[in-house]
């Protein structure tokens, strides 16, 4: 391998984004991304104005369906549930992406060090990232809210915590082999002949380069996080009540399926629609960047 | 003989990684900081209940030997007693897995069918409208949370139109189309939300082995369309959808916990929520552990089947 200065300059040419070129882009992208923009106004507008209060009881007779007052009916204490659906909005959103940007920077970190490095130190961190996922997330999410005690249940910030450490080393493994790639190349053995630090060559030279994986996995774990957070509150582990988060408000109303379905349909169609948009716009997004999503959990 | 040198590697590796996840499980339950008894029976616990529970955890000994000594007692096959119960872990968990097992049975019988069936579908009307559609429908399942569909599917077969029960209780008592009943639901929600990852995976690959030289040679040779579906592209195609078979599996532990609290069935995922509920840490311990070597002993099996079942990892080794 000869290093001259020409092929210093010389990065791989990877496909990037062009948000100006609207047009240019597939059409699951554009969909999921409307979808995600309706959401994040709906999200907006229910911070800040709700027909009636998210834990205002008895606004109406209880169970008495859709009506004009009330377009998503009431659940079993008065309480109107398109407010508690509206406020909702921007719990489940700010959830999701804290979790999984935690995840992201403890997972990245971990995995791109790990990747560079090799060694020992990449064996014990893959060893316990494989331990890590071989508890099935679920009840790996369940025992640390446990862990916690009862202090902290029912916390937002521990929630973030939660979807945070099972999401890290999902994200860990990804970002190891991505890096295990990008340490092979020139520009890397430059960088440690130049003398840069190991944290130097991590941030400057294997990041920006591996971002394009990263983002597609950044966008897919986005579209799980709602999922997992709603199931959390639908368990009863999740965000302490009267919080309307999604999940929870499907298992308050699930007594109401016969007399009212649209308290639970409303909500379920809110996360659904929700996690469609993520997915579309994941999907697309990794067609353009030449990428391949990894499914599963 | 190289083939066999990488299966034993592959399973001292399960090992280790089991043997790592039974320390995670222990520091997240019990080597946190701060008084475990405080935290299972929260602030205002009087100072008798706190002491009571501590004597039964043994938390008066140090971590390392609490930890020594639950290990030793797993690998006799001593899973400890429940702190709620007061009866031996086994013998609280020995009927719900039967139960479960049941229902992951049925739902993966089910699994099966609605996962190849579609894919085989699609890649043979490659690019057509019944493709597109069934991949517009996978990608709407696949958004859809499972406690969704659970409710859904119970809204509509058993409020909307009541052909099967609502409650899938099922005891030593019932007969056998009263159990199959009871679990049909719970089994095909199971089975919805495996499939949905399973179709597009398997689509991708059944795609590629169709394009592929050999099936060609067999389309060459005479074979009938059937004949090469089954016989020659379909063995190739499933490798790939084999680790997604083993992901599912991961998941079919997560999704059993929910399923089955939708629809009240008594199986081991309803028992780790109960055992959460009552903080009864020796049976939340067992429980986890069990899942993960479920999924681990999974993973290890496709794996296994891989090396085995796929020429080219045969002779590259």
């Amino acid at each position: 391998m000869t290093l001259t200065t020409s092929n210093l300059r010389k990065r791989p040419v990877t496909p990037h984004l062009d948000i100006g070129r609207w047009r240019a882009m597939s059409g699951p992208f554009k969909v999921g991304s409307v979808i995600l923009v309706v959401h994040a106004i709906f999200a907006v507008v229910g911070m800040f104005w709700t027909p009636y209060g998210f834990a205002q009881m008895a606004t109406g007779i209880p169970l008495s369906g859709a009506s004009w007052q009330h377009p998503m009916g009431l659940d079993q204490i008065g309480r109107d549930v398109l407010s508690r659906f509206m406020y909702g909005a921007h719990i489940v959103l700010i959830l999701s992406f804290a979790g999984t940007i935690l995840g992201m920077v403890l997972g990245t970190t971990l995995g791109l060090l790990s990747g560079y490095l090799g060694g020992w130190f990449d064996e014990i961190v893959q060893r316990l990232v494989e331990a890590m996922i071989s508890i099935p997330f679920l009840a790996l999410a369940l025992v640390m809210i446990i862990a916690a005690g009862p202090a902290l249940a029912g916390e937002p910030a521990l929630i973030v915590l939660v979807v945070g450490l099972v999401y890290a080393p999902r994200i860990a493994r990804i970002a190891r082999a991505a890096a295990m790639e990008i340490a092979t190349r020139e520009y890397v053995a430059v960088a440690e002949l130049r003398g840069e630090g190991t944290w130097s060559i991590i941030f400057r030279e294997i990041l920006p380069n591996t971002a394009n994986v990263l983002l597609v996995e950044f966008s897919l774990r986005l579209s799980y996080a709602p999922i997992l957070i709603g199931a959390l509150g639908f368990l009863g582990f999740g965000i302490r009540p009267p919080t309307p988060e999604w999940g929870l408000m499907i298992s308050e109303n699930r007594n109401l399926l016969i007399a009212s379905p649209v308290t639970v349909f409303g909500p379920g169609l809110g996360l659904a629609s929700l996690v469609i948009g993520f997915n579309l716009f994941t999907d697309g997004l990794s067609r353009m960047l030449g990428q391949r999503p990894v499914v599963g959990a | 003989m190289t083939i066999l040198r990488l299966i034993v590697s592959r399973t001292l590796l399960s090992v280790l990684t089991l043997l790592l996840v039974s320390v995670i499980i222990f520091l997240i339950l019990e080597a946190l900081p701060g008084d475990v008894a405080t935290r299972i029976l929260g602030r205002d616990a009087t100072a008798k209940a706190l002491e009571v529970l501590r004597s039964q955890l043994h938390l008066d000994q140090p971590a390392l030997s609490r930890y020594l000594h639950w290990l030793v007692d797993l690998l006799r096959g001593n899973l400890g007693v429940s702190l709620a119960t007061g009866r031996p872990v086994a013998d609280v968990l020995g009927p719900r897995i039967v139960n479960t097992l049941l229902l992951s049975l049925l739902a993966f019988v089910i699994y099966l069918v609605l996962a190849i069936v579609p894919a085989i579908i699609q890649a043979t009307h490659r690019g057509g409208i019944i493709d597109n559609a069934i991949s517009v429908l996978t990608l709407l399942l696949l958004s859809l949370p499972d406690f969704l569909l659970a409710t859904i599917l119970l809204f509509t077969f058993a409020v909307a139109v009541p052909i099967l029960p609502a409650l899938a209780t099922v005891s030593e008592a019932s007969s056998w189309q009263d159990t199959l009943r009871a679990i049909i639901l719970p089994a095909v929600t199971l089975a919805i939300m495996m499939a949905v990852y399973a179709i597009r995976v398997l689509r991708d690959s059944l795609i590629e082995v169709l394009r592929s030289d050999y099936v060609r040679l067999a389309e060459l040779k005479g074979l009938g369309a059937y004949a090469v579906l089954w016989r020659h592209a379909l063995p190739n195609a499933i490798v790939p959808a084999l680790n997604v078979t083993a992901l599912n599996l991961g998941f079919l532990i997560g999704g059993v916990v929910i399923v089955e609290r939708v629809f009240s069935y008594p199986g081991f995922g309803t028992l780790l929520i109960d055992a959460l509920q009552l903080r009864d840490i020796p049976l939340i311990k067992a429980t986890v552990m069990i899942s993960a070597v479920v999924y681990i002993a999974a993973n290890l099996v496709a794996d296994i089947c891989a090396i085995l079942l796929q020429p080219r990892l045969r002779a590259g080794q």
